[in-house]
């Protein structure tokens, strides 16, 4: 079975020297995060694929749906999935199949701040009250491994839930007809809110003292093997905290993760004004390669909304 | 099925007749298995855990030798639901997800509280079988496996001791607050949004406590966790205390039979 390399005593030890001393081998604040590159697919009738890559780690998540049968206990609501692909490719300690640690967390954390705190309206996704709905499938890969894939794979699954779109249905009677993309223009998925998972990793200020400890973001691979306790936090940019994981590791104190959340809160903030900023850029680039034809096809119309009377 | 909160407005009650900072009764007893290293047996309510630890010994099985982590001990813990134990019969796999979080969430716990460093080449399995499930689950686990493990005699710092706390909306209302709620029971946990605290002191004039494990995964407002925190971080105090009581109590036993 393979296992991960380790860093040496003597790499442990510099790095840790470093951090005491506000220093990063990359150079960045402690509370900064690598260069984030997020990219559509290029192909105007693809939707919801997203490529993310945080410094050197790389994820890519696509999404999925199709038509199928809800769930007999819940019949207003669709079927949405995520499943974590942690393969060789991504870590030479990942074997396909294996189940490791890593990917437990990883599932589980997507699943609490993505499905758990209804960020995706599922009641959308339902055609026929307890015979028809869409099965939404969202496939996350893990490309490269070199820290924080958590923080990465949340964000490339909220950037694809944003960028797809279903294909559009009509309901005559008893008779459904789902449309391609190229009889009907796809319909954008109804989310409520958009949370990211932030991660701060701990590292003990003094040597075999856990009292005071050095807070980093964003960690690399090195990094994170060096780290003595991690808390994840996801919220959205209003404040709201959907989940909240600190699974063992070095203690720390009831305040620190209070600003540990303000902390974080910015980093979502931030995400989320990157995320409607290419969003915004990747619709311009699509609407160009439509062309004239765009304008027709698309169902919005520029009509002012008049204010109701009374 | 809504929780009606209507009474805890009007008489400060909760569903089953607590104050918003009460415990339920917290049952301990330690040494119930004779053939196992250590165990325990904790009711925290109607939740019902009993715990086994065996170890620290050597690595079973062929392939223990490359995952052998060398110089420390390594913490496994395996998570048994009984079918009977919730409202509805239903066996829940192995493979579960949500178990599965719990046990890493367990296992890496005590994987830094414990001194794995005096035991080399070694693991130490903690075994819980859940018998009866009405909230708390997680928390009454950590408290359950931190009796065990003393029974074990394994050298840790201190306990770790977890309760659960919610944030309700407040009895007062005239004001635009949460009250925090702690210890939930089964109906409690499906409504409210909850957290699991579960802390290690530091022992006597060793400062405060410190957060170990934190688990949340309903959504709140930010401004609502402070007092949320501050009453769980109160509430694992009183729950360590009570573990200790039962420790001190079961050594004064062992001692007196000794005696005799």
């Amino acid at each position: 079975m393979p296992s991960e390399v380790t860093p040496s005593t003597n790499n442990h030890d510099f790095i840790l020297t470093a951090l005491r001393q506000n220093l990063r081998l990359d150079s960045r604040p402690l509370d900064t995060y690598r260069p984030i590159d997020l990219t559509f697919s290029s192909d105007p009738d693809t939707y919801g694929q997203t490529d993310v890559r945080i410094g050197k780690t790389r994820v890519l998540c696509n999404i999925s749906c199709e038509v199928g049968a809800p769930y007999p206990d819940r019949k207003f609501d669709g079927v949405f999935t995520i499943s974590c692909e942690l393969g060789p490719m991504g870590s030479p300690a990942w074997e396909v199949g294996r189940q490791d640690q890593t990917e437990i967390i990883l599932s589980r954390i997507l699943e609490k701040t993505v499905r758990r705190s209804g960020a995706l309206d599922t009641e959308s996704l339902c055609i026929v009250a307890g015979q028809k709905c869409f099965h939404l499938r969202a496939d996350i890969h893990i490309l490269d491994h070199d820290g924080n894939v958590l923080d990465a794979a949340c964000f490339a699954l909220m950037a694809a839930l944003l960028h797809f779109r279903r294909p559009d249905v009509s309901i005559e009677g008893e008779e459904v007809t789902v449309y391609s993309v190229r009889e009907r223009e796809p319909v954008k998925l109804t989310m409520t809110h958009h949370p990211f998972c932030i991660t701060t990793s701990f590292y003990p200020s003094r040597q075999g003292s856990d009292d005071d400890l050095i807070s980093v973001l964003d960690t690399t691979l090195q990094e994170e093997q060096c780290r003595t306790g991690s808390l994840t936090i996801s919220l959205n940019r209003h404040g709201e905290v959907c989940n909240i994981a600190k699974y063992g590791g070095v203690g720390i104190e009831g305040l620190s993760v209070l600003t540990c959340v303000n902390a974080s809160l910015e980093k979502a903030k931030m995400f989320d004004r990157l995320l409607k900023e290419r969003l915004a850029e990747d619709e311009k680039a699509r609407q160009a390669k439509i062309g004239a034809m765009g304008l027709e096809l698309s169902a919005e119309n520029e009509r002012v909304m008049e204010r109701p009377v009374g | 099925m809504p929780l009606d909160t209507s009474t805890y407005a009007l008489a400060h009650l909760r569903l089953d007749g607590r104050r918003w900072n009460e415990l339920r009764r917290l049952h301990a007893q330690i040494s119930t298995q004779a053939a196992a290293d250590g165990s325990s047996y904790l009711e925290q309510g109607n939740t019902k855990v009993l715990c086994t630890v065996s170890g620290p010994q050597e690595q079973k099985g062929g392939r223990g030798g490359a995952r052998d982590q060398g110089n420390e001990a390594k913490v496994d813990v395996e998570m048994n639901i009984a079918a009977f134990s919730g409202m509805d019969r239903k066996r829940r796999a192995r493979s579960d997800k949500r178990v599965q979080e719990m046990q890493v969430t367990i296992a890496s716990a005590f994987q830094s509280t414990l001194f794995t460093h005096l035991f080399p080449h070694s693991t130490i399995t903690v075994t819980l079988h859940i018998l009866s499930q009405d909230g708390s689950l997680l928390a009454a686990c950590l408290n359950a496996a931190t009796l065990a493990l003393i029974d074990a005699g394994i050298p840790m710092s201190d306990y770790i001791s977890s309760v659960t706390v919610a944030s309700a909306p407040s009895s007062d209302q005239s004001l635009d607050e949460m009250d925090p709620l702690l210890d939930l029971n089964g109906l409690e946990e499906q409504e409210l949004p909850f957290m699991t605290v579960g802390t290690c002191g530091r022992g006597p004039g060793g400062g405060e406590e410190k957060v170990m494990v934190l688990v949340m995964e309903t959504k709140v407002q930010m401004a609502r966790l402070e007092a949320m925190l501050s009453v769980g971080i109160d509430g694992c105090k009183q729950v360590r205390g009570i573990l200790d009581g039962v420790v001190r109590s079961h050594g004064k036993r062992v001692l007196e039979s000794k005696v005799s």
